[in-house]
């Protein structure tokens, strides 16, 4: 909400610097959220006599001007055809800045020239506000202008506009009286609130207008008034300077009237031209399913039985509480009008506004909340303007259709619930007299506190809420920063991570261990990006939810998976050489489907790629968080997905629970993120995980007989599975012989091997538990061993 | 024969004066010592000598086989030692070469940093942790919060709807109101996640980010209560040093509401372009929970007080670190990844 200082000092008295008024209305919650001078992005621009000109004497169109600027005189030149000796300008010296453009000393065809002089264009002025300033050349001030002074202080035009954040439980605030209140508290002033006269004569109003509600409940309050012998012309230069500075653009005097009241009092008013509404007969009634209405900005509207219209017997003259209607347009041939301020149901001027989509600052207020009463001092406040601007005839009195219970509200408080609530120990007379100071009435009472709510605060509740929010009023007036910080007391806590945080810090832990940097990516995916990964038809993975207002059909899906986020950011880090890539990310992602909500689900995802990486250091690092999280039954099983290459994905179990799954990615997937290298990826469910893993640690004794390394190789079917092999080996009956640590370390193909063979060579340790394994029983467990490869097509490579 | 044995031991004396390498050496002792060797061939023939001329003869070429031989061993040291000397010159390492990672190091993204330090300084402050879904009902996101439809404030956070009655959450605080009907009071809780708001992405904006709650509720909390518990937390994430301030702001779900600003950690508090020149910034938004969502929830308002406050992790980690553009900490790029290791 802009406020120029001038504004406010009329109903306050300004008694301290700009930034200590700033801070004090921090305090009372109005974060300034700005500061404009009046003559916007002008700084540096003096006024300046000529004292004398001459022809540049190396150009035709320059002339050398020496110019007193109350200090020095300087040397100027200039092209501008309308300057003459004595002439008053404005002139730019060194240094000056006037938006993006900073002036410096410059030297044209051998002569200097320190500075520039300004048109009133150049200074975002026009003819209406400055009198010359819409001339084709430099601006010529007034003759008796002083030199040296800065030219906004010239001009008139050196206010201060202070822009306010407004929170939305306010709305008395947006208008310059209401934080003209707050303002005048905060400066420990008193507040000056305006004298609005009751201005009235004989007539009857009701001769030449009414006005019937027909939805009270829609509109509680619709006041008119109306205005014979307009006098439509342009309002006075206070008015459109006030107008200008909170960034509204004068238009004519009734129109005017309008905007000014409402900055001035927060309500939004209309002015119809009494002559366009059918036998001057407001009527406030729900539209009819699809009638049209054409607004002042001459758009055309479809009208809604929720929506509220503003009607005449025959049509539609504005759309309740967001715009006026072309028909009903004050023009310059305007001769009688019906101004109107009127309560609209906020929520339904919103949805209205929503609906068709024209969400007007008008519209905008009455959603935050309008109040009866002011509406009728606002209609009063125009009146007394119109008369202040001599723009027409007040004719009889006030109509005034009223569904509004308009007697103050008055609450009961329990000033011990207020301190508990602040952790302060006041009196009620001391909140009493806090209150005071903002125009909300309160006297200690038997019970607490009665406060009688002043009609502009309608966010003070008469509920549950109330003590809560006279705590705030009292809190802020006494300032949160004189409430002591205590720390909190009573019963204590056991401050618990909790299992399933726990365990997502150990994934994360052991993944940045294996060397892995962690990603966040957006939960966002987008159709394409879905049907490239190919999930199989019958995988949850493809039941993406869809949301209804996406940034772009890209961005429309939340996650089935994790991949499309890692592959984007992995195509980002190939493109931009960032070096080797391993990364992880723990994220959610959501199924369609469920009862209530999607189905949200922890995901673990890892993604590989660079010069040392394999589907084997991928795998890898899989298997080491499981060992971690102490997996049993660890499977890797050969699988067919779309989205990896063929022969290099697989399926992720422990024991029969699926894990997930692991691969390297399908060339055709790399290339629509244009990445030219393999890069291997793996997804994990991290519920799946934490179900399968085991809690406990248990200590297994160390073993006292010493071990036996032996290796052997084996020759299989090219397409044999090694773990196969190994789960022989491990599982050939030697007791008491006991076998461990199978490990394959060669596989071979090649020479020496038939074709369509390879070579597998395992390590593996033997033990007994009890004594130390003699020649004869290590033989004996060996060749057992070899008769169970043998037995199972996987003879000893000779 | 002495003749002999004197010539031996003086050629024997230089040979191995000049032997170089074991295998020279090893030459020269099978030439003195050998089967056919010089010394042996002539303890061969003294058989012809007389006793005593064997007695004297043995002596003499005892002792010239002792000498030698200590002298054949001493020299042999000194080529091993002089060989080793040559092999740890040739072995010798530009210790100054980068070493070599076995795996290269990983890092935890400095949100989760940022969210874990922060976490664990309010469970040391007798916090619980307490999750909930990133999709969800509207009821939980605003309406139990004292946001019905139609709420003018619901406009001061952009959502993204599901459909009618599902959004993505547009702040943490629905866990409020989930704790709130599934918890026994008292409690305190963080209760963590992202969040999600229709705004499109800039330096200090983006649609998905990570919020953290604290929830406390008791019997008599005030804002005193508040502002303390504030206080320690700020000061255990930024330092002793750091002064806060809490003033008025608005929120539906909180009355009293506050904001939370801490003095510019960038420039201390004397103005900077982070702070935009206030010296301030801000951290969190909070306050005494609404007795309209206490009510909405089950909880009788006039027995039970609450308090929330609600911060962007994605903030604090930039206040933290410096970051200036909010993009950065969704874009993974290792390089910058790398930072935090």
């Amino acid at each position: 909400m802009k406020l120029p200082k001038s504004w406010l000092c009329e109903y306050v008295d300004f008694n301290v610097s700009d930034a200590d008024f700033a801070e004090r209305m921090m305090w009372r919650g109005f974060e300034l959220e700005g500061t404009e001078k009046e003559l916007a992005g002008v700084a540096g621009v003096v006024t300046g006599r000529i004292v004398s000109l001459a022809p540049h004497p190396n150009a035709d169109k320059l002339l050398v001007c020496q110019v007193d600027i109350g200090d020095k005189t300087v040397q100027i030149l200039t092209n501008a055809t309308n300057v003459f000796e004595s002439a008053c300008v404005p002139v730019a010296i060194e240094g000056a800045k006037i938006r993006e453009k900073t002036f410096g000393a410059a030297n044209i065809r051998g002569v200097d020239s320190f500075g520039m002089f300004c048109s009133g264009e150049e200074l975002a002025l026009t003819e209406d506000e400055c009198p010359g300033a819409g001339v084709d050349g430099i601006l010529i001030l007034p003759p008796d202008t002083q030199p040296g002074l800065d030219i906004a202080a010239a001009l008139g035009k050196d206010d201060i506009i202070f822009d306010f954040s407004v929170t939305p439980n306010r709305p008395d605030c947006l208008s310059i009286l209401g934080l003209a209140r707050e303002a005048a508290a905060a400066l420990g002033q008193a507040f000056q609130a305006p004298e609005i006269p009751h201005i009235a004569d004989d007539q009857n109003a009701a001769d030449l207008a009414r006005v019937t509600v027909e939805e009270p409940k829609l509109c509680p309050r619709y006041c008119a008034r109306v205005v014979t012998d307009i006098r439509v012309g342009p309002s006075p230069a206070w008015m459109q300077r006030r107008l200008r500075a909170c960034g509204l653009r004068p238009i004519n005097n009734i129109v005017d009237i309008t905007n000014y009241v409402l900055l001035e009092m927060g309500h939004p008013l209309h002015a119809f031209d009494l002559a366009c509404v059918a036998e001057g007969h407001i009527i406030v009634r729900r539209a009819a399913e699809g009638e049209i209405v054409t607004t002042l900005d001459e758009k055309q509207h479809k009208m809604d039985a929720d929506m509220l219209l503003i009607a005449d017997p025959k049509k539609g003259v504005a759309i309740a509480g967001v715009m006026g209607g072309l028909n009903s347009e004050i023009v310059p041939e305007t001769k009688t009008v019906l101004f109107e301020s009127a309560v609209f149901l906020g929520s339904n001027v919103r949805k209205t506004a929503k609906k068709l989509r024209h969400v007007t600052d008008a519209a905008a207020r009455f959603a935050k909340g309008v109040e009866p009463v002011n509406a009728y001092m606002a209609l009063e406040r125009a009146i007394a303007l119109v008369r202040e601007l001599n723009a027409g005839t007040i004719y009889g009195e006030v109509i005034d259709a009223n569904a509004a219970d308009l007697t103050p509200r008055q609450i009961t408080i329990d000033t011990d619930h207020v301190n508990r609530i602040l952790g302060l120990d006041l009196s009620g007379a001391a909140m009493a007299e806090l209150l005071s100071t903002i125009d909300i009435p309160a006297a200690p009472a038997e019970s607490g506190l009665l406060v009688t709510v002043p009609h502009f605060r309608g966010d003070i509740e008469s509920g549950i809420e109330a003590d809560a929010d006279i705590a705030e009023e009292v809190g802020r007036l006494y300032g949160y920063q004189n409430i002591p910080p205590v720390l909190m007391r009573g019963e204590t806590f056991r401050g618990q991570i909790g299992p399933a945080f726990c365990d997502e810090d150990g994934v994360k832990d052991c993944l940045v261990r294996c060397g892995c940097l962690e990603m966040y990516n957006f939960n966002f995916t987008g159709p394409a990006a879905l049907a490239l990964l190919g999930f199989h038809e019958d995988d949850d993975r493809n039941k993406a939810v869809r949301i209804q207002n996406p940034f772009g059909e890209d961005q429309s899906l939340m996650r089935t998976s994790l991949y499309s986020g890692m592959l984007e950011s992995a195509g980002r880090n190939v493109s931009r050489r960032t070096g080797h890539g391993r990364f992880m990310e723990v994220g959610n992602v959501h199924i369609a489907g469920g009862e209530a909500l999607p189905e949200e689900r922890k995901m673990i995802g890892l993604i590989y790629f660079g010069e040392m990486e394999s589907f084997f250091t991928l795998k890898g690092t899989v298997e080491q968080l499981m060992r971690v999280f102490r997996v049993p039954n660890l499977r890797f099983v050969a699988k067919r997905e779309h989205g990896f290459q063929p022969g290099r994905c697989a399926a992720v179990y422990s024991g029969q629970t699926l894990l997930g799954e692991m691969g390297q990615v399908h060339p055709d997937v790399l290339a629509a993120y244009s990445i030219a290298q393999p890069v291997y990826m793996a997804e994990l469910s991290f519920s799946a995980l934490r179900q399968v893993k085991s809690e406990a640690i248990t200590f297994v004794p160390l073993p006292r007989y010493p071990l036996v390394a032996r290796d052997l190789a084996v020759v299989v079917d090219a397409g044999a599975e090694s773990a196969a092999i190994a789960d022989i080996i491990a599982g050939a009956d030697t007791k008491p012989v006991l076998i461990s640590d199978v490990r394959l370390f060669d596989a071979y193909r090649g020479h020496g091997v038939p074709h369509g063979k390879k070579s597998l060579a395992f390590t593996f340790n033997l033990r007994a538990s009890d004594h130390t394994l003699s020649e004869a029983e290590i033989r004996q467990a060996f060749e057992t061993i070899i008769e169970a490869l043998a037995r199972n097509g996987a003879p000893l490579r000779s | 024969m002495l003749d002999i044995l004197k010539q031996v031991h003086t050629e024997a004396l230089a040979k191995l004066k000049t032997a170089e390498g074991e295998q020279e050496l090893e030459t020269l002792r099978q030439e003195i010592f050998g089967k056919n060797g010089r010394l042996t061939a002539i303890l061969r023939t003294m058989g012809q000598l007389s006793a005593e001329e064997r007695a004297e003869i043995g002596r003499l070429v005892n002792a010239a086989k002792q000498e030698l031989e200590a002298l054949l061993g001493d020299r042999l040291a000194l080529i091993r030692a002089a060989a080793r000397e040559r092999l740890f010159a040739a072995e010798a390492l530009d210790v100054t070469e980068p070493g070599l990672v076995p795996l290269p190091a990983g890092a935890l993204h400095p949100m989760t940093q940022t969210y874990r330090t922060i976490r664990d300084t309010l469970v040391g402050m007798g916090f619980s942790m307490f999750d909930g879904p990133e999709i969800e009902l509207d009821d939980y996101n605003f309406t139990l919060l004292n946001l019905p439809k139609d709420h003018p404030a619901r406009d001061m956070q952009d959502t993204f709807y599901i459909d009618e009655n599902v959004v993505l959450r547009t702040h943490t605080s629905p866990l409020e109101a989930r704790a709130l009907q599934t918890l026994k009071p008292p409690f305190r809780l963080i209760m963590p996640g992202r969040v999600f708001r229709v705004d499109e992405v800039d330096a200090s904006h983006s649609p998905v980010f990570m919020q953290m709650e604290g929830f406390v509720v008791d019997k008599n909390l005030n804002m005193a209560n508040l502002k303390g518990t504030l206080d320690s937390f700020i000061h255990a994430l930024f330092g002793e040093d750091v002064k806060t301030r809490l003033r008025p702001s608005y929120f539906p779900f909180t009355e009293p509401s506050a904001e939370l600003d801490m003095s510019c950690t960038i420039c201390g508090g004397t103005g900077c372009r982070v702070c935009k020149g206030t010296g301030w910034i801000e951290l969190l938004g909070c306050g005494m929970t609404n007795p309209h969502e206490l009510e909405n929830c089950g909880l009788d308002p006039k027995e039970w007080s609450a308090f929330a406050f609600g911060l962007g992790v994605d903030r604090m980690t930039s206040l933290k670190y410096g970051i200036t553009d909010i993009r950065l900490e969704y874009e993974n790029d290792a390089r910058f990844l790398r930072q935090f290791q």
